[in-house]
């Protein structure tokens, strides 16, 4: 049975810290997601000139896998990425609307940090602190968040290494470095790294492209796992992951102008491949294309 | 029979008078001169090293002959005797390069931490080329300025205020006269620091875009990124920097010869003048007599040599493993 | 194809769910973001006012230079010599030509030394090659002062190698050699190692003897590199003033002889800067504007050169 710690608990807090003077943007009133976890509502990316993704309607429905996948340059992970507003770093320019749960992720007032601890995201390449232990990984994040209890802290580690599916490998060995871990072991201490921050969403950007068969396998066991307690959000550009691991898959290409990406079709899993509606979706499904 | 070629090739014939130039050219004694060159240009550096370090030695054997060892912790100044307080030199070194040592860190890193991190990317380019310029400023040039310029603007204006601030008293007490350690250690902090800021800021900018992200996607602020990805990320370098900054500063001479003051007896306080194993050297070594005399100085420069050698090469060695654990 | 979710590994002991201390950590980010943002732009102030304090000493610098070396500067500065103290009118013309002579005299002996000693690292291993650098990396931290004591010694002092018995320019210029020889040949190793090892390889192939390969081929590939690198090693040693204190000496007269004392600008500023009368200093003020001047010129022909020859070789 899980806590169900959603939409309402977050607006009664607001409704105290409103008074305190913070972040203004989760005030009820504000947009809210509907039923689903993350709601991207005709979002585009452009970088410069160039408009990489166009007019994406998406919901990321709640504690499931929604795969995002397509051929390479149609657009998934920049959308991905505007969910936890990585492209302010990027230059990337982000029009639309993006809500987590009830919080307008582009409104004016939000503070890009708050969103991205409620927000995680593990990418393609393990990317473990390379100076720091297992243990200062896994709660860097809290740590970054201004979590300082010694007792939180390591409550909060061990709860995150079982989720990851890591806690016997390496309970005996904490304080060890990071990058002792094997590629896939670091892949799943960067999910405990993630997880640890306790997020509604778990954003996975091809979390499994630079490991061996096995590693895979192991990775995609977990976030069938994870998916009962986590929103989670996969790109991936592996068809088979997806038939594997998701619930919901939403079929990204090329347009007609052969510059752009956009949102295909959207649906669940086993409709999107084996009954796909929109023709571009049949023939990439079949490897005609991409 | 098919064939795509647009013409059948004719088959292959002998070409008169190749055979004969090949030949001839390799029978020439090839390659003979050009290894002679480089061994030449081998042996000749070679040879200018252990010049280098025969001479020094030679140079000082004497003085330590005379003397013996004590003469490294040595504090007694006697020119009738041509002895000189080369323990005085040695800890004037020492100060005022960890003077140096101080301002360039904290002033270097956060510079190369501008200049990598925060500061917007249009900006960042010209303004590293400005502090790379600082290097190639003759030293005497900034010796001519500390002198004339620094030096009463520090007695007048700096070294007052720096005594009223109550924690640093044990710093600071004196008379502010003119030439001091701290001044020295001032100008040599400004030498020092294009080094600094050069390879840290390449240590930092090489640190993966993906621990930043990493750190990001957790809900760091920019200044928590620095702190968590960047700067543990760059240590190395720094510490390669800082190292072979500290070796630059101890082998500086003339400028330091300027602004010391050239006193030698142990400085109580940074607002003293002192001496440094450099400026003691560029002082005595003009009047210095043949014999003792004479090679009492040069065994201050065979000591000045031999400790900038030991801290350069472990700079060296400090980066080298930076650009070995980077790759793997 | 259904998804299903197998019991994660080890979750029979562990039954905690995510999610337990989300609000904890909610309220701990919120209520952190004010003084964590505020800390940020703090440090971004507080590094910008850093890259500040390591400009200002170079703005003052130059400023001061200009400033006071300015009137100083005039066509008979740059053309006469100087005259006795205390009359008037005197300029640094000897000064200036004895630099040049000095420098290029030590470059006309680094620079061939230094290349073909890049050259001998470049086609060989092994531990000759490792002392040679090794070597060069200590050499380049040796102070200046010592390696004009050392040329003194050799070239000066009775019973040197080579001693004259009196100050000369050339015992400068070999110490000013010395001094240029390592970053000359850091600065040619790396620039002919740079060029692509294919290049070499496919000129060895065709059977051309090796000296030509490195003729035609390497040379030609690095000659930007290697121009910058030994034009910065001149520049370096144009504004050295240690390596000449005991060597060349300086000299009041125009003396274009190597085999005596000759006049440098270091040389006149540290003489003439360190007096106490501000005639003096005026002139140690004027040389230093020539020679921040001559150096920048340098440093800025060595990148221009390099362009130059980059775009010609596209």
């Amino acid at each position: 049975m899980t806590i169900d710690i959603d939409h309402d608990r977050d607006i009664d807090h607001d409704r105290t810290d409103a008074a305190a003077g913070t972040d203004r943007a989760e005030a009820p009133g504000a947009p809210s997601a509907g039923g689903a976890a993350v709601a991207l509502r005709n979002v585009s990316v452009t970088f410069g000139r160039h408009q990489v993704v166009r007019d994406v309607t998406l919901d990321l429905a709640p504690k499931q896998v929604t795969a995002l996948v397509g051929p390479s340059g149609c657009g998934k992970t920049t959308i991905l990425r505007t969910i936890n507003r990585l492209h302010d770093d990027t230059g990337g320019k982000v029009s639309g609307q993006v809500v987590v749960g009830d919080l307008d992720v582009y409104a004016r007032d939000t503070r890009p940090e708050l969103v991205r601890s409620r927000v995680g995201m593990v990418f393609q390449r393990p990317n473990p602190f390379p100076t720091m232990s297992i243990y200062d990984n896994v709660v860097a994040g809290l740590r970054l968040n201004g979590v300082r209890t010694k007792k939180v802290l390591r409550e909060a580690a061990e709860a995150a290494l079982h989720h990851a599916a890591l806690w016997d490998l390496v309970k005996d060995r904490l304080h060890a470095p990071a990058l002792r871990l094997s590629g896939g072991q670091q892949q799943r201490l960067c999910i405990a790294r993630a997880l640890a921050v306790e997020p509604e969403v778990l954003l996975m950007d091809e979390p499994c492209s630079a490991l061996d068969p096995i590693a895979t396998a192991k990775i995609e066991e977990l976030i069938t796992h994870l998916a009962s307690e986590v929103t989670i959000g996969l790109v991936t550009h592996n068809m088979f992951q997806a038939t594997r691991v998701s619930h919901v898959t939403a079929v990204f290409l090329l347009g007609e102008d052969r510059a752009t990406g956009e949102l295909v079709e959207v649906g669940p899993t086993t409709e999107i491949f084996e009954h796909p509606a929109d023709p571009r979706t049949a023939a990439y499904v079949s490897g005609q294309v991409g | 029979m098919t064939t795509l070629l647009e013409e059948v090739p004719p088959p292959l014939a002998p070409v008169p008078g190749v055979a004969e130039a090949l030949g001839r050219r390799r029978r020439r004694p090839g390659g003979r001169l050009y290894a002679a060159l480089r061994w030449g240009g081998a042996l000749v550096f070679g040879a200018v090293v252990v010049a280098l370090v025969a001479t020094l030695v030679s140079g000082s054997s004497q003085a330590f002959g005379h003397f013996g060892l004590s003469l490294l912790w040595s504090d007694h100044y006697s020119p009738a005797k041509d002895q000189y307080p080369t323990g005085v030199f040695i800890v004037g070194t020492l100060i005022t390069t960890a003077v140096a040592l101080v301002l360039a860190v904290v002033v270097g890193v956060a510079t190369a931490a501008f200049l990598s991190e925060l500061a917007p990317r249009v900006v960042a380019a010209p303004l590293s080329v400005a502090v790379d310029l600082i290097a190639a400023v003759p030293s005497i040039v900034v010796g001519l300025w500390g002198l004339l310029v620094l030096t009463p603007a520090f007695s007048h204006h700096v070294e007052p205020f720096l005594k009223t601030i109550p924690v640093l008293e044990w710093f600071f007490h004196g008379a502010a006269l003119g030439p001091s350690m701290l001044l020295a250690g001032v100008v040599l902090a400004v030498m020092i620091v294009p080094t600094v800021v050069a390879l840290s800021r390449s240590a930092m900018t090489a640190v993966a875009v993906a621990d930043r992200e990493a750190a990001r996607a957790l809900g760091a602020t920019r200044w928590q990124v620095v702190r968590t990805a960047v700067i543990p990320g760059a240590r190395t370098g720094i510490e390669a920097s800082l190292t072979l900054a500290m070796g630059r500063a101890m082998g500086e001479t003339i400028a330091v010869a300027m602004v010391i003051g050239n006193s030698y007896t142990v400085p109580h306080s940074l607002l003293a003048p002192g001496a440094t194993l450099g400026s003691a050297i560029i002082n005595n070594f003009g009047e210095a007599a043949p014999g003792l005399d004479r090679s009492s100085v040069v065994a201050l420069v065979l000591v000045l040599v031999l400790i900038t050698a030991l801290v350069n090469v472990g700079g060296q060695l400090l980066l080298r493993a930076r650009t070995r654990s980077a790759r793997r | 194809m259904t998804v299903t979710a197998p019991p994660a590994p080890g979750a029979e002991e562990f039954t905690e769910p995510i999610g337990v201390r989300r609000r904890l950590v909610r309220q701990r980010a919120r209520r952190s973001l004010v003084r964590r943002r505020l800390v940020s732009r703090g440090a971004v102030v507080v590094c910008a006012l850093a890259l500040a304090a390591s400009l200002a000493p170079l703005v003052g610098l130059v400023a001061y230079t200009v400033g006071r070396g300015w009137h100083v500067l005039s066509g008979a500065f740059l053309t006469h010599e100087p005259t006795p103290p205390g009359v008037p009118g005197g300029g640094i013309a000897n000064a200036i030509v004895g630099s040049v002579v000095l420098v290029a005299l030590g470059a006309a002996m680094a620079v061939p030394v230094g290349v073909a000693a890049a050259l001998f690292l470049l086609e060989r291993r092994g531990r000759i090659a490792g002392a040679l650098r090794f070597g060069a990396d200590v050499l380049t931290g040796v102070p200046s002062i010592a390696i004009g004591i050392v040329a003194y010694g050799l070239l000066i002092a009775p019973g040197g190698l080579l001693s004259l018995g009196h100050y000369s320019g050339l015992s400068g210029s070999v110490a000013l050699a010395v001094l240029m020889l390592p970053i000359v040949v850091r600065a040619s190793e790396s620039a002919m190692a740079a060029v692509p090892s294919e290049l070499r390889e496919a000129g060895l192939a065709l059977g051309v003897r090796r000296s030509r390969v490195m003729r035609s081929v390497v040379l030609r590939s690095a000659l930007p590199g290697l121009v910058t690198g030994n034009l910065l090693a001149v520049a370096r040693a144009v504004g050295e003033t240690a390596p000449l204190l005991f060597t060349a000496i300086g000299s009041q007269l125009f003396a274009l002889n190597p085999l005596q004392p000759v006049a440098a600008m270091p040389l006149v500023i540290y003489n003439d800067g360190t007096q106490p009368f501000p005639a003096a200093q005026q002139i140690a003020w004027g040389t230093a504007l020539v020679l921040l001047a001559l150096v920048l010129v340098l440093s800025v022909a060595a990148r221009a050169v390099a362009a130059f020859l980059n775009r010609r070789a596209r």
